[in-house]
């Protein structure tokens, strides 16, 4: 007899051979800008290889996120996927918008983020491969504690023993030192349900690792702050979030991923080279980008306005280095990325002050012309900061433009109507 | 005929209930009383009343809209905050001497946010709220209770010892025995009291100072003792959910016969269905035990909804339920998934279930009274 083959399995082989293939297409091209964007979907596919594995050989992964310390997983060596990560790869599913209504069919709110609304879906319909253990993340919105809830509620993941760092609205000292232990307890689970091992000489050099990672990044955002800018949405940002914190935690082909953004970086900027022919409005996206349809409006924003990213919220970099001299401030540093330098969490958690103040440096540091904010339907602590955005936007002197959208779905608000809110923005301001 | 209409305690209580300033608030404040507003249950009120301030548990009664507001939230932001900042900014909690905030939703921690920034209260201060009620997290709240009591005793030149909390929770206990006793009420076959009666009642609660509240519940309780209600109802029926402070609402599902017994409400039962511990050796750790662990929780609290499906089984069944009504607030997240898997569990205990969303203001109720009703029909009744 034949036991049919586990959903989540199946799909992370077809992601493997895709990815593969996308890797193997982009290496052809003379561009070398493709081919280092090429190389991300290398990285995608060697992660769905390493759960394919793990499952193969009967060993344990786990599940863990980008903001609670990856680099543990890494350093102990467990292989680790992020059920989370399911509705921002769903875009090159077909059938997203399908999946999205069976979601209300389902009995879940309409108003609930796509994002986590697309999680449970995948994790009731029993769609990613079944790990051994959960970190959950229960932070920075609503959405992700019920979200676990769901979890533990399931037929299908709710056998699966769970921990959950608990996070600290803050970011003073008393808040990191309580998340720190909050990320050794999450170890001494991870050691009881895997029978992995953590050393801290192992881990020292993952962080390491990463924080080479992180400069290189940082060095890679100075060089975006040139006019023209190097790169538009196509490049950089978001993809630097995900080889970092995703898919090249501490490694060093993660790293050398990094050197070589820079140096075609570097040479572009020399050569005073920018995304489009002729940069006329520097925007900052404040949020995170669409995911799949990010293509049919952007290229028109560049082609037509001559209008750039400057600058996003995932690509923006907050990231400082860990000391690694002294073992309590390993866990202290990881507690810190986690809840305070990551993209969303660190804008969303804690109070509007935070988010502010991000707003207002990229805005200085990166000579943004216009201040967009897709206003995701998901992102209700975000609702709440509008008139405090809109505010420091004013105050700056910085034109704030609100869109309203879903990030995960283009019915919501479509690209036309973008673009159309594009066109009338760039003429009330007179830069259309 | 209706045992509270002749009631003066009664009387006094829907009063409470139907404005911000009432009258005993108001004689608390000629005294030269101070109040404090907080904006969820699970702030800890009983350091409020150890340190001599009235707690004033937030609402935004009155309000009819939120134009002023409506700068600073967008319309996918619950209707609840924007109309208490939009008071605020209108000036009608100019009688608040301080407001505490909390991050219990994105929504209410957004309300504080620009509360801070755009409204002049005195003494401002906020809770960081953990996301579990495990030992370290009760650990934790209970330093965040120290950190709330010594803001108070600084601010308000106050000093707040061990035994005044003591005596703070014996009288918050008692007040919530009290309600107990007449939720049990709730119970008959023929309640004295239906369930916007009880909701008026619990609403007074939070808006007074407790000694008196105490007394008049106990004046109304033996009022109502022995009293049997009209009992023409067609379906008793339980609402879960989290803000529920308008009695119309309760009265509109009540006007197509569902008779409201018993809640799951953070105006409602989850207030009081638990006693704190009055002979802690640390009243600070009691109290963070019972708000974060002991008493029945909300979603918010991520290791808590099998213990919430619980509650919600026992209490329909202890009140004889035919049904539970889910109320959620349009765009919260937490009631919304909360819902989602309560109507899983209590179609598993073969109860009905039947979701509502809702705005914060009680208008056109037309829907809500169409939808009870064919609920009601659905359960043969
Ligand atoms: S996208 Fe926003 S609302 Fe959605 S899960 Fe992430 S933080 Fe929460
Ligand atoms: S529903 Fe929960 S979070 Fe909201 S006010 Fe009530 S207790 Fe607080």
């Amino acid at each position: 007899m034949t036991t049919e083959e586990h959903r989540g399995i199946r799909s992370y082989k077809e992601d493997r051979e895709r990815y593969a293939g996308f890797y193997a297409l982009s290496q052809q091209s003379e561009n070398p800008e493709i081919r280092v964007a090429g190389r991300l979907a290398k990285f995608v596919s060697e992660a769905r290889d390493t759960i394919l594995t793990a499952h193969e050989e009967g060993r344990p992964f786990v599940n863990n996120n980008y903001c609670t310390a990856p680099e543990i997983t890494e350093a102990m060596d467990i292989p680790w996927l992020m059920l989370y990560e399911a509705p921002f790869m769903a875009v090159s599913v077909e059938g997203l918008s399908d999946q999205i209504d069976e979601t209300g069919a389902m009995g879940l709110g309409t108003d609930l983020c796509t994002a986590i609304r697309s999680s449970i879906y995948y994790v009731e319909k029993d769609l990613v491969p079944v790990p051994s253990a959960v970190i959950g993340f229960i932070f920075p919105c609503d959405g992700m504690p019920m979200l676990h809830q769901v979890i533990k509620h399931s037929k299908t993941w709710g056998h699966i023993p769970m921990f959950c760092p608990d996070p600290p609205y803050f970011n003073d000292d008393r808040s990191i030192d309580y998340f720190a232990n909050e990320l050794k307890k999450m170890t001494a689970f991870l050691e009881k349900e895997t029978g992995a091992k953590l050393d801290m000489d192992r881990l020292r050099e993952v962080v390491e690792e990463s924080d080479r990672q992180y400069l290189l990044w940082q060095e890679y955002n100075e060089l975006r702050r040139a006019v023209p800018c190097p790169h538009g949405y196509g490049l950089g940002g978001p993809m630097c979030f995900a080889v970092s914190q995703m898919f090249k935690v501490g490694h060093k082909d993660g790293t050398e991923w990094f050197q070589n953004l820079v140096d075609l970086t570097e040479e572009k900027v020399e050569k005073g080279i920018g995304a489009v022919e002729k940069e006329k409005i520097r925007l900052f996206w404040f949020d995170i980008m669409p995911s799949g349809f990010i293509f049919e409006f952007m290229p028109w924003l560049e082609e037509e306005f001559g209008a750039v990213v400057v600058m996003d919220m995932f690509g923006n970099h907050p990231y400082t280095t860990i000391d690694t001299s002294d073992e309590q401030e390993i866990w202290r540093g990881l507690a810190k990325r986690g809840l305070f330098d990551t993209p969303m969490v660190r804008q969303a958690m804690g109070p509007a002050e935070g988010f502010v103040d991000d707003l207002v440096r990229i805005v200085k540091d990166y000579q943004i012309d216009v201040v967009v904010w897709p206003g995701h339907m998901g992102h209700k602590e975000t609702q709440g900061t509008f008139g405090i955005m809109r505010e420091a936007c004013r105050e700056l002197g910085v034109p704030f433009m609100d869109i309203r959208m879903d990030i995960f779905d283009r019915r919501y608000t479509t690209p036309d109507q973008i673009k159309d809110k594009f066109a009338r923005f760039f003429a009330g301001i007179g830069v259309g | 005929m209706d045992p509270t209409a002749s009631s003066e305690a009664f009387a006094t209580m829907a009063e409470a209930a139907s404005t911000l300033v009432n009258p005993a608030l108001q004689r608390w404040r000629d005294d030269g009383g101070r109040v404090i507003g907080f904006l969820c249950s699970m702030v800890p009120e009983e350091l409020f009343m150890a340190a001599g301030l009235l707690p004033f548990r937030m609402r935004a009664t009155g309000s009819t809209g939120t134009d002023l507001a409506d700068a600073y939230f967008t319309n996918l932001n619950c209707s609840f905050p924007r109309h208490c900042l939009n008071l605020a900014l209108e000036g009608e909690f100019e009688f608040l001497d301080g407001v505490v905030g909390i991050n219990s939703c994105d929504h209410i921690r957004r309300l504080y946010d620009n509360w801070k920034r755009n409204v002049d209260t005195g003494f401002l201060h906020f809770i960081s709220l953990p996301r579990q009620s495990g030992p370290d997290q009760i650990q934790w709240y209970t330093q965040e209770c120290r950190m709330l009591r010594d803001a108070l005793a600084e601010s308000f030149a106050v000093e707040i010892k061990d035994d005044d909390v003591r005596a703070a929770i014996r009288l918050a206990n008692q007040g919530r025995g009290l309600q107990r006793a007449l939720y049990a009420l709730r119970k008959q076959e023929r309640p004295p009291i239906n369930g916007e009666q009880a909701l008026v009642i619990m609403v007074a609660g939070t808006a007074m100072p407790k000694e008196e509240y105490n007394a008049l519940l106990s004046r109304l309780l033996t009022e109502l003792d022995g009293v049997q209600g009209e009992g023409d109802y067609r379906a008793r029926l339980m609402i879960t959910g989290g803000i529920l402070d308008d009695p119309a609402w309760v009265r509109a599902v009540e006007s197509v016969g569902g008779l409201v017994v018993t809640d799951g409400t953070c105006f409602g039962a989850r207030l009081m269905w638990q006693d704190i511990d009055e002979e802690a050796e640390d009243p600070l750790e009691a109290l963070a035990r019972y708000y974060l662990a002991d008493r029945p929780s909300c979603p918010r609290l991520l290791d808590t909804q099998e213990k919430r499906t619980q509650f919600t089984v026992k209490m329909c069944r202890d009140f004889n339920c035919d049904g539970v009504l889910g109320e959620k607030m349009m765009f919260c997240d937490q009631w919304d998934v909360e819902n989602y898997m309560l109507d899983m569990d209590l179609a598993d205990e073969g109860i009905p279930f039947l979701r509502i969303d809702r705005e914060y203001l009680t208008s056109a109720t037309g829907q809500l009274k169409t939808r009870v009703q064919a609920f009601i029909e659905s359960m043969g009744k």
